[in-house]
């Protein structure tokens, strides 16, 4: 039987959590497989597992209750090793690698933010410091609404002006929230949002962070911000520096 | 010294945080190539959401009549949160958008997450009642 690996953590970890549910239903248990300086956080595979809402719970549980108190390395959902002694022998091989990624995130937390803009207030905006995009609009009104040329004409400007307020405020966000943070890391992108940007943060000065955010809220009130936290550090389980301000590219 | 929380979270209970993480506990996360990884069929759905801009002549449409809708005379620093109009403009552009971008298998996993969310709200109870989304869904195979 398959094993499903959570996450690597120290040996010495305060609290494994052995027992607590996993992965499938009924829930398998959790169990802990140690080598070395270093453990795998591991329970049965179930047959057929597949990214349901039950499941991803339950990884992203039992990794949040472990790196409550002490570092993780999670990993992606859905990582299954042959059997407990791959797992060993993965631990073993690799372990200055996780000892040294285990080291560097010691005391720290991800928090993800997410942000995207309130619709009307970023038109309002976008109208205001657009005079072009005024005038049409005025036009096509006192048209009554204009041609289909016309109003196509004016959705191409503002939506290429919308465009451009995301990609700036995408910058700005990451600029402002850098300094309070220890690294960043671009998340995948997608269209539902303007910036999705993962900040490892110190546990202990997480208020820090979460004030910024609270000042970007108020100083930019047509963004909506979405902050989740604190996570395993799921965007920081690969070495070396994140790059600023390009999207990172994995596989 | 205040206590930070233990969790901040866009949504509020812990299954709309899930869903807010989804692309970090599928796309990151540490990979290690000994081991294989289940197939992911269908988080295409990440790539769909209610604000979006993409570049099509709906689109343009659509914003082209946002402005014309727009009270220009309430001048551009008003505070946003007029919840009517801004409800009114993202869900008919929603609609417009999702419909025919959602393929069978992404459509499974919405339904799980709109289930997630839905019983996000029922949590405590020891073992929630399967939703209605999740019945048909049975009937169905």
């Amino acid at each position: 039987m398959s094993t499903y690996v959570y996450g690597i953590t120290a040996g010495s970890h305060p609290k494994l959590p052995e027992g607590v549910d996993g992965v499938g239903d009924p829930p398998r248990a959790v169990r802990v497989i140690k080598e070395g300086e270093l453990a795998a956080v591991v329970s049965d595979a179930p047959e057929g597992l597949r990214p349901k809402r039950r499941d991803l719970l339950a990884h992203q549980n039992v990794l949040a209750e472990t790196g409550a108190v002490g570092p993780v390395l999670p990993m992606r959902f859905g990582s299954l090793s042959p059997d407990d002694a791959a797992v060993a022998g993965v631990l073993a091989e690799r372990a200055d690698h996780f000892k040294e990624r285990l080291e560097a995130l010691a005391g720290k937390v991800e928090y993800n933010v997410k942000a995207s803009h309130d619709e009307e207030a970023v038109l309002h905006r976008v109208m205001a410091e657009n005079p072009e995009i005024r005038a049409l609009t005025e036009a096509n009104r006192q048209a009554g609404g204009g041609s289909y040329e016309q109003r196509l004409r004016l959705g191409e400007i503002v939506v290429a002006a919308v465009k451009n307020r995301e990609a700036e405020d995408a910058v700005e966000i990451q600029h402002v929230l850098e300094p309070v943070a220890a690294a960043v890391s671009v998340g995948p992108e997608s269209t539902g949002w303007l910036a999705n940007v993962s900040f490892l943060v110190d546990r202990e000065s997480a208020e820090v962070f979460i004030n910024a955010v609270e000042q970007v809220r108020k100083s930019h009130p047509y963004l909506e911000l979405r902050v989740n936290g604190p996570l395993p550090p799921y965007s920081f389980v690969e070495p070396g520096p994140s790059p600023p301000a390009e999207t990172r590219t994995e596989d | 010294m205040t206590v930070v929380p233990a969790q901040h979270t866009g949504g509020g209970g812990g299954t709309s945080g899930l869903y807010d993480v989804l692309e970090l506990v599928l796309d990151r996360g540490l990979v290690i190539d000994a081991f294989i990884r289940v197939s992911l069929v269908g988080i295409e759905i990440l790539k769909i959401d209610v604000r979006v801009v993409i570049a099509s002549v709906d689109t343009y449409l659509r914003f082209a009549e946002a402005c014309n809708r727009l009270d220009l005379e309430a001048g551009p620093r008003r505070s946003p949160g007029l919840p009517d109009l801004v409800g009114e403009i993202t869900e008919s552009g929603a609609r417009g958008k999702s419909k025919g971008a959602l393929s069978g298998a992404a459509e499974t996993i919405s339904d799980a997450f709109k289930q997630a969310r839905e019983e996000g709200q029922t949590e405590s109870r020891p073992r929630p009642r399967k939703s209605t989304t999740a019945r048909r869904k049975e009937e169905q195979e």
